[in-house]
């Protein structure tokens, strides 16, 4: 078995009093790929938000390469996390591109500011990037000169040049045009190709069934059911599961 | 009218023009020193108004309260006048007969610097505040840490959107130098008092002084509108 790159263990998160996420435990090996899915509002952002620590866990632990986010005495300290996140990449729905920079300048800021690499050595490592994401030719536009498939791109060069372990995705292709998911959907491809390990949270079902090793189904805070793709999709074991389901692959047909 | 016929502002603009222009250097130089005090004042305010520290902030708040509460005139007066003589009594435990005091154009600059610095942190305070929270959140995705996000990510963007806003407090501020006169500051209008107490030219005096300024301001709001249309790209 490839070594764990993600635990949790009895995960609980709540917003004031309101439980989110009520007990959640998920392992994440080298290579793997699992994809979240579930209604609007189910956890699934604040799941994946727990993984690098954007949400403090109300109670629970997260471990990413066997370090816990939390340390020995419970607490979270601000350097400790922020270290563990450079091992994490995260991709937002919303693209979050600094709009002051341009794409390359985007791709760099972390690399200097964080890793302390020198500019030269930063633009290097930037333009490999930008390239595997098919942007060469618009290293220097600002973020408000590209279309939102090139600023998802440019987001995911950004993640990937930190050279992190594990990736996040959430929801990488629902602010885009229909047009324009194929392009994103490619590189995320690619990169599960290579062996990057993925966590993704889509409204994407085929690519999900296409692209995942493991899909989690998850409904009001918990894990409902998790399985292989095919498993999943053609032979859900609970109920819920396969209400779902259907409602996502035939949107016609009236709800249950 | 007898006094229409004895106008004289051909005399007037002769000998109050290069007087004027002595004035200006030292407006100028007010001006520019007392802004640079505000911006800075004005981004640690608004950072320190947006941390955790209740401390902090009270103190902070009450302060904005005082500036915002008493007229730039007056705190201008008590800068040059009171400041030094409060400077002095403490220091005097120390050392006998030790008496403080402040150059009038760096009590100016002081006082536009403090005054400005408060107002100018509200407008900061509302940049920051207005940009996207999800920049902060790519920012510690990316492993930055919050005062590193804050600074690196966040102010750059916060102060873009001020710059505008900025430019406007600059015009006011060229023109609040005449305040200076009161505190002995040999600027423009304390040069034209002057002049005019010794030629009694007073209307053609008054009126060249404000004609002086207009022709300083209204150039510069156009460079401020420019500045809008710049900083409003890629933002
Ligand atoms: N910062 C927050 N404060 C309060 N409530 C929050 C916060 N973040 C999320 N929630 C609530 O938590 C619940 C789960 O949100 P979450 O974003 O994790 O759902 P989701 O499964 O990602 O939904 P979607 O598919 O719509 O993105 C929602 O009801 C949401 O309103
Ligand atoms: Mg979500």
């Amino acid at each position: 078995m490839p070594k764990p790159m993600i635990e949790v263990t009895q995960l609980h998160k709540s917003f004031g009093s309101l439980e989110i996420l009520k007990g959640i435990d998920l392992d994440v090996h080298q290579g793997e790929i699992v994809v979240i899915i579930g209604p609007s509002g189910s956890g699934k952002s604040t799941l994946l938000r727990c993984l690098n620590c954007l949400e403090l866990p109300t109670s629970g632990t997260v471990k990413v390469e066997g370090e816990n986010f939390a340390d020995s005495s419970g607490r979270y300290n601000e350097k400790r996390v922020a270290k563990l996140r450079t091992e994490i990449g995260m991709v937002f729905q919303s693209f979050n591109l600094f709009p002051m920079m341009t794409a390359v300048e985007n791709v760099m800021a972390a690399q200097v500011k964080i890793r302390k690499k020198s500019k030269e050595e930063a633009r290097k490592t930037a333009e490999k990037y930008l390239k595997k994401v098919g942007l060469a030719e618009r290293m220097d536009h600002y973020p408000d000169q590209l279309s939102g498939g090139q600023k998802q791109r440019v987001a995911i060069a950004r993640a990937l040049a930190m050279e992190p372990h594990i990736m996040l995705f959430d929801e990488a292709t629902s602010a885009l045009d229909p047009e324009l998911v194929g392009e994103v959907l490619k590189v995320i491809r690619e990169l599960a190709d290579e062996g990057m390990t993925m966590v993704l949270v889509t409204h994407e079902m085929r690519f999900a069934e296409e692209i995942g090793d493991r899909i989690i189904f998850m409904d009001k805070g918990m894990i409902v059911e998790e399985g292989k793709p095919d498993e999943l999709f053609n032979a859900p074991k609970h109920q819920r599961t396969k209400l779902f389901i259907n409602q996502v692959l035939h949107p016609e047909a009236e709800k249950v | 009218m007898d006094i229409l016929s004895h106008l004289d502002f051909a005399t007037a603009i002769k000998e109050l023009t290069p007087e004027l222009w002595q004035g200006l250097l030292i407006a100028l130089e007010a001006t520019v020193g007392g802004f640079l005090l505000a911006v800075v004042l004005s981004v640690l305010i608004a950072v320190g108004r947006l941390s955790e520290s209740k401390v902090l902030k009270g103190i902070l708040v009450v302060i904005l309260e005082i500036v915002r509460g008493t007229p730039l005139l007056v705190q201008l007066v008590y800068m040059f006048y009171v400041v030094p003589l409060l400077i002095s009594l403490v220091a005097q435990f120390f050392i006998p007969d030790y008496q403080f005091q402040l150059n009038p154009l760096f009590a100016g600059i002081l006082g536009l610097g403090i005054n400005y610095g408060c107002y100018l942190s509200e407008v900061v305070r509302a940049a920051i505040l207005s940009v996207d929270k999800g920049q902060t959140e790519a920012a510690l995705a990316l492993g930055y840490t919050q005062r590193q996000a804050l600074w690196s990510i966040v102010i750059p963007q916060a102060t873009r959107q001020a710059i505008p806003v900025f430019g406007n407090y600059l015009i006011m501020m060229i023109k609040d130098t005449s305040l200076l006169a009161f505190i002995t500051v040999n600027e423009l209008l304390l040069r034209t008092q002057a002049y005019a107490s010794q030629t009694f030219l007073t209307i053609e005096s008054y009126t060249i002084l404000a004609i002086a300024y207009l022709i300083l301001s209204l150039p510069l709001s156009q460079v401020v509108r420019l500045l809008e249309k710049g900083f409003s790209k890629h933002a």
